[in-house]
């Protein structure tokens, strides 16, 4: 039996798990969800009305943005992994978390920090590094945040009563090391460099951000909820360890592909396209595990919600990291780099890939640890369609635009603000996918706040999987 | 032993770190011991080599308009790096050069006394690596003030609060005309004040 099958609800009933921790993270991260879509949804208006909210310095967009991507990386969705993992940890250990008041003070500091960031970067107190925006006293508090988090983690895992670890268990222990490396790289090494110096820290970090950071914490997350929602055991234990090694080996090697053709090492450049290719491998590894799992499951699709938004998270993992390789060749790079197309890509990872992920977790946590019922299938339901059909109109209108921007830039004949004016229609489709996708996520939160606050089921009902 | 870390979570640790320090030292760590010209300012006296001139340190008031120019999250639309590739170097199209100019590509010692790095990764403006020198202080007071005075259809935002202030306006413009200077790539130095 792999220790995914030993964690099952039979080995310890729900109520064995106080889960804490986990609601605290998980209420939170839900509702900076909603308040940061509306950042969002500033940001895309401002693209089509420039002086929507123009003349107040604190609603300037480039102050927005920041607000924007550190409210959706570290607000929602990294908040919702850590909570998720509150969550998985103990039930692949069988045993219970550590210290559910530890978890509670990370997530009270947790809270304090986003605060802390919704006022300091409308003030202008950002810190100049994408990504790592956060003013130096708000990245000493998150290092703290994660020493607390991580600790209570592996203090669990230490204690556990199965010898095997599951590979969400191995993908969590690796988000926690890796981060606080890659943390520390991007917001604190940076300081003491200057220039192409700086930005290569810089990338290392934002690109591992992403990679070692929200890919392994989304991965932990989908690789327990899928066989968990589905009822079905993991297609392989060993492609799963051949996806994970990859993984982090090859990553951290990419992050000079964020300057091709830019003011920086030549062969930096290419180590990081070759490694940017090899990419390919943990991807298809872990894409192919998810789908052979599923094999002769495909009817669940239908009743499942959780489901659904874990396959749909699959199949945009698998095209955001063809993507991502493509983008490195140099050929492609010069029309796509410093386009539109970027943040398409850049939002099917994070919104498409991880936030699907998150909220099938959440989906499937919030009634449980509650001990409620989901409040209604149907809205549940109207969150997947609305998030869905609105990050395809955002990527692909950001794809097309993009394209067209970047093959009309390197025509070398026409003006830079005839590129921008062609854009228009582009931007408009954008904000109107972010309505849906921002309606989405409304109903998304009012499920799962209604489901947290409604009644409570006799104990033992609660348990079911 | 990789079939063992499932099992034994030390070890685990140790590869995972392991792994991850073997590329990450060696893409941070070792460029800049290997490519000087990461932290050697940029100088050039010889014409037939390129572009003359030589990097100097920001002056307190440049610095300001640097730090004004970081506040405001600039860098999120204007990337400050001139490509090798024509899209960039041009002066006819949508690149940084201008009056009939390509400009000359950006190379790492020109950057060496940037305290943040501004390369960025989205042009939703122009590239500002070159624009020192392209328009004088009364063209940049009016465009802080609402860009599509003088550029109909820009989506750029409007910067009363820093049109309106004498202070930041001179220092962030001091800032602006610093930019890709070092190199003295125009003819008969034809940079406006
Ligand atoms: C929302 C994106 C956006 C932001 C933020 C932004 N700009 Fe712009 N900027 C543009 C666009 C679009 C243009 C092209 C149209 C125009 O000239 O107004 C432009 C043009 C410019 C130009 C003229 C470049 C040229 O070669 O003609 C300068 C200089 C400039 N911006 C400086 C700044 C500064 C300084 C800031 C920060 C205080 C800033 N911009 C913030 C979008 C932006």
């Amino acid at each position: 039996m792999s220790a995914m099958e030993k964690s099952g609800t039979a080995v310890q009933p729900q109520e064995f798990h106080q889960d804490i921790a986990a609601k605290w993270f998980l209420m939170s991260s839900v509702s900076y969800f909603a308040i940061v879509a509306i950042i969002a949804l500033i940001i895309a208006a401002k693209f089509v009305w420039p002086e929507f909210l123009g003349s107040i310095q604190y609603f300037t967009y480039g102050r927005m943005r920041p607000l924007h991507v550190n409210g959706m990386l570290f607000g929602w969705l990294l908040a919702a992994d850590i909570g998720l993992s509150f969550y998985f940890i103990p039930r692949l250990c069988g045993v219970k978390l550590w210290s559910e008041k530890l978890g509670v003070a990370t997530a009270i500091l947790w809270n304090i920090i986003i605060l802390g960031a919704v006022f300091a970067l409308p003030a202008g107190y950002q810190k100049g590094l994408e990504y790592a925006d956060l003013p130096t006293p708000l990245a000493v508090l998150v290092v703290i945040a994660w020493l607390m988090y991580g600790f209570n983690i592996f203090a669990t895992i230490y204690s556990r009563k199965y010898e095997q670890m599951y590979v969400s268990t191995w993908y969590l222990m690796a988000t926690i090391l890796w981060t606080a490396f890659v943390y520390l790289t991007g917001n604190f090494a940076t300081l003491f460099t200057t220039g192409v110096n700086q930005a290569n820290l810089n990338w290392m970090y934002t690109h591992n951000a992403v990679g070692l950071i929200f890919t392994p914490a989304g991965l932990a997350v989908a690789y327990y909820f899928i066989p968990r929602t589905s009822n079905t055991p993991l297609f392989s234990h060993k492609l799963s360890m051949v996806g994970f090694w990859s993984l982090a080996f090859v990553y951290v090697w990419t992050g000079a592909h964020h300057m091709l053709h830019g003011p920086i090492t030549q062969w930096l450049q290419t180590i990081s396209i070759v490694f940017s290719i090899m990419l390919l491998i943990p991807v298809w590894a872990v894409v192919y595990n998810f789908i052979a799992s599923m094999k002769g499951q495909w009817h669940q699709l239908g009743e499942n919600v959780s489901l659904k938004f874990l396959m749909s998270g699959t199949i945009f993992y698998l095209l955001t990291c063809f993507q991502g390789p493509m983008h490195s060749l140099r050929s492609v790079n010069a029309i796509v780099s410093k386009t539109d197309w970027i943040p398409g890509h850049a939002h099917m990872a994070v919104m498409g890939a991880f936030s699907f992920f998150a909220m099938a977790g959440v989906y499937h946590v919030v009634p449980r640890i509650f001990g409620t019922k989901l409040h209604s299938e149907t809205l549940a339901n109207w969150s997947f369609w609305l998030f869905l059909i609105g990050g395809l109109g955002m990527f692909t209108s950001l794809w097309l635009g993009g394209f067209w921007q970047g093959w009309q830039w390197s025509t070398g004949n026409i003006k830079f603000i005839d590129t921008v004016i062609a854009l228009k229609p582009v931007w408009v489709v954008r904000l109107l996918s972010g309505v849906l996708i921002a309606t989405g996520i409304y109903t998304f939160m009012f499920n799962i706040w209604s489901t947290a606050l409604g009644t409570k089921l006799p104990q033992g009902e609660s348990a079911a999987v | 032993m990789l079939s063992k870390t499932d099992k034994n979570a030390t070890l685990f640790i140790v590869v995972a770190l392991g792994l991850f320090f073997i590329g990450g030292l060696l893409t941070t760590v070792l460029p800049p011991l290997l490519d000087k010209s990461w932290s050697k300012p940029f100088e050039n006296n010889d014409p037939s080599k390129g572009p003359t001139g030589k990097l100097v340190q920001y002056t307190p008031l440049q610095q300001k308009g640097y730090e004004i120019y970081i506040r405001e999250g600039c860098k999120y639309c204007h990337t400050q790096q001139t490509r090798t590739l024509l899209s960039d170097v041009t002066s006819k199209g949508a690149g940084s050069g201008w009056k009939g100019v390509d400009a000359p590509v950006s190379t790492p010692d020109e950057f060496v006394y940037d305290y943040r790095q501004t390369f960025g990764t989205k042009r939703t403006g122009p590239d500002l690596s070159r624009v020192g020198g392209k328009y004088n202080r009364q063209w940049h007071k009016a465009h802080f003030n609402n860009p599509r005075d003088l550029v109909p259809g820009s989506i750029m935002p409007p910067f009363p609060w820093i049109a309106n202030n004498p202070d930041e306006l001179d220092a962030l413009v001091a800032y602006l005309q610093t930019r890709g200077r070092a190199k003295n790539w125009r003819p008969d130095n034809d940079y406006e004040q």
